[in-house]
């Protein structure tokens, strides 16, 4: 079953006398459950395909479908609840916030759901933060991790209020390769436990491999679309 | 949303300096308007109780011509009575008039005496002593002996004049004046106190002798130079004034006596009026001030924290809910500098309240007509520093919408691309 449904999917930047395209009627589907990788050169529009799945900037053109809604027609407030309640993102450089605590980092995503009485929230917290292999450290802020414990923070965060899409921007560009094994095998593993569609826009050759669908873009455009077993 | 607030409360503590130096330049621009509006205000109360106490009253009722003539402290325009009646019967009709608590009446002359080398020129303010001491609570200005008594020749004067005419409390002065019917007298008065008040008039011009005997030596029987009215509260005198000008009229006697109000009196309490409303602008504008601190912090911040606001914004925060995060952090640095500053501005207030600030060397040169003490006593008071306090927190909270609103307006794609 698809959950997100892109057709003639354009962005255009006006930079003054410019118009800059970054995407070019992207056609694509994504069924729940994905695990894909998005792929491709610098200034390919990997990013503008990201932040426009994410619900975070509107298409020139086109039209997205998310899990049956069209995104075309939603206001700031309507999308801005559509990322609160059903996608969660993990960064590059993690963005956690420094004055909270693993903990707190967590619950902010959950608080703002609004739908879960306190005792449920830090069941909710402390479970996923267990299944990403951070028992015992959810009282360290950001400073007294290390670099894959925060990004495992940061995977916490988009998974607790259990989205129905998460989006991954560059999730192991600031990882070495150990690191980014396990925070990849920690997503991979969130994959199959709670069935969440996983998108990553990527460099890296070991979120590659990880992947069970790449798409390739090239010049705002689908250049390649593969999906193994 | 109590977890934002939270968080607001949280970020405070990332640049705990910035943080520290935006609460102190709240704090200290809180306490000077504290401190200035106390003292601003202490001075025009002091200012308007004192006109009150020793010029005007709350109304002052006198004759027409002694309006343009007083500062020659004549003797041919007196208060006698209305319509025929004595003076007696006009003070019971006033103490009859609603919201008239008291009614006091002055005898005011020109007087000097004789030192070995000049002639020291006086005012000699013939009073009821009973009465001026519960309106004015001169007592209290007594440095030394008491109030003169009804029935005797007895004089209080003001340590400066005393020195100027070089006598002491227990000795006696020969006071050379005009009488009513332009005669010169000189009448030998017992000295049986001194007061010292800050009072330029008082220390250093006026005596003080019974009603009774000022009348005698004047050849004023039944006479006086002005009656004050005196209410419960100065804020009555709008109401009182008119029964007391129908009074007047129904006597017929409007045509002769002036009744005036306190601020009729004095064109220094009218400026002062003004003063207080600019003075409240100026309050605004000193917490303005340390605004520009505060605002420049918060644009800082927001410039640090594109890229959380745009995570933020991703998680699904609402543009107001980070405008709502931005005004709590300006709100709580807000009411903590408020605070402090409310606080320590209410402490210096307080201890000056009590002790006076001493501006003897200062006024030295003014007037004695103008009655001022020179010793100022700021006004502590909670409205002072819940006024300043609250001056303080709205002034900060509504400045803040400035760094709030551009946190808000970021789009999220633009701040995680910084």
């Amino acid at each position: 079953m698809a959950l997100l449904e892109m057709r003639g999917l354009t962005k255009i930047y006006d930079q003054g006398k410019i118009e800059v395209p970054a995407l070019r009627g992207i056609d694509l589907t994504v069924e729940k459950g994905e695990f894909t990788t998005i792929f491709g050169p610098s200034g390919s529009g990997k990013t503008t395909l990201l932040n426009l799945i994410g619900c975070l900037d509107r298409p020139t053109a086109g039209t997205i479908i998310f899990d049956g809604q069209e995104l075309g027609g939603l206001d700031k407030k309507d999308l801005a609840m559509i990322r609160r309640h059903h996608v969660g993102f993990v960064f590059q450089s993690y963005n956690l916030i420094p004055v909270l605590t693993a903990y707190e980092n967590v619950e902010f995503a959950i608080r703002l759901v609004n739908k879960y009485d306190k005792k449920e929230i830090r069941e909710r917290v402390m479970r996923i933060l267990e299944a990403v292999g951070l028992a015992g450290l959810e009282n360290r802020k950001p400073n007294e991790l290390s670099g894959g414990q925060k990004q495992r923070v940061a995977i916490a965060r988009a998974l607790v209020k259990e989205p129905k899409l998460v989006l991954a921007d560059e999730p192991s560009a600031n990882l070495d390769s150990k690191t980014s094994e396990e925070v990849l095998q920690v997503m991979a593993k969130m994959n199959r436990e709670l069935g969440t569609t996983f998108i990553f826009s990527t460099h890296d050759p070991l979120v590659m491999e990880y992947a069970r669908r790449l798409i390739e873009i090239r010049d705002g455009q689908v250049a390649k679309d593969q999906r193994r077993e | 949303m109590g977890f934002l607030a939270r968080l607001a409360f949280k970020n405070l503590f990332r640049h705990k300096l910035r943080t520290f130096v935006s609460i102190i330049a709240i704090a200290f621009s809180v306490m000077v308007v504290v401190f200035a509006r106390g003292y601003v205000v202490g001075l025009i109360d002091n200012l308007t109780l004192e006109h009150i106490q020793y010029d005007s009253g709350h109304i002052k009722l006198i004759t027409h011509e002694y309006r343009d003539e007083q500062r020659l402290l004549p003797l041919n325009y007196p208060v006698d009575g209305l319509g025929g009646g004595g003076l007696d019967e006009m003070i019971t009709a006033l103490e009859n008039v609603e919201g008239v608590a008291m009614v006091v009446p002055r005898l005011k002359f020109g007087a000097m005496v004789s030192t070995e080398d000049e002639l020291v020129t006086m005012g000699g303010w013939g009073v009821d002593p009973e009465l001026e001491t519960a309106f004015t609570g001169i007592e209290d200005y007594l440095v030394e002996g008491r109030m003169p008594q009804p029935g005797r020749l007895e004089v209080l004067m003001g340590t400066a004049l005393l020195e100027k005419i070089n006598r002491r409390v227990g000795e006696k002065v020969t006071i050379v004046f005009n009488t009513a019917f332009n005669s010169l007298r000189g009448v030998t008065f017992n000295i049986v106190g001194r007061t010292k008040s800050g009072i330029k008039l008082l220390d250093e011009v006026v005596f003080y002798l019974p009603l009774d005997q000022a009348q005698r030596l004047l050849e004023m029987d039944g006479q006086v130079t002005e009656l004050l009215l005196v209410t419960p509260d100065k804020k009555l005198v709008l109401q009182v004034l008119p029964r007391v000008q129908a009074l007047l009229a129904e006597y017929g006697e409007d045509g002769r006596y002036l009744a005036l109000s306190y601020k009729e009196t004095s064109d220094l309490i009218f400026f002062m009026d003004i003063a207080k409303l600019i003075y409240n602008q100026i309050y605004i504008f000193l917490v303005l001030l340390a605004c520009i601190v505060v605002v420049n912090t918060m644009l800082m911040i927001v410039k640090e924290r594109t890229r959380e606001i745009g995570m933020m914004s991703a998680l699904g925060l609402e543009s107001k809910d980070i405008m709502r995060l931005f005004l709590t952090e300006g709100a709580i640095m807000g009411v903590t500098g408020s605070l402090i500053g409310a606080v320590c501005g209410s402490l210096i207030n307080g201890y000056f309240a009590k002790n006076g600030i001493d501006f003897s060397a200062a006024t030295s040169g003014f007037s004695s007509e103008v009655i001022f003490n020179s010793i100022v006593y700021p006004l502590s008071s909670p409205g002072n520093t819940i006024f300043a306090f609250f001056l303080g927190v709205v002034i900060v909270t509504i400045a803040c919408v400035i760094p709030a609103r551009r946190a808000a307006r970021l789009e999220p794609t633009e701040a995680m691309r910084v």
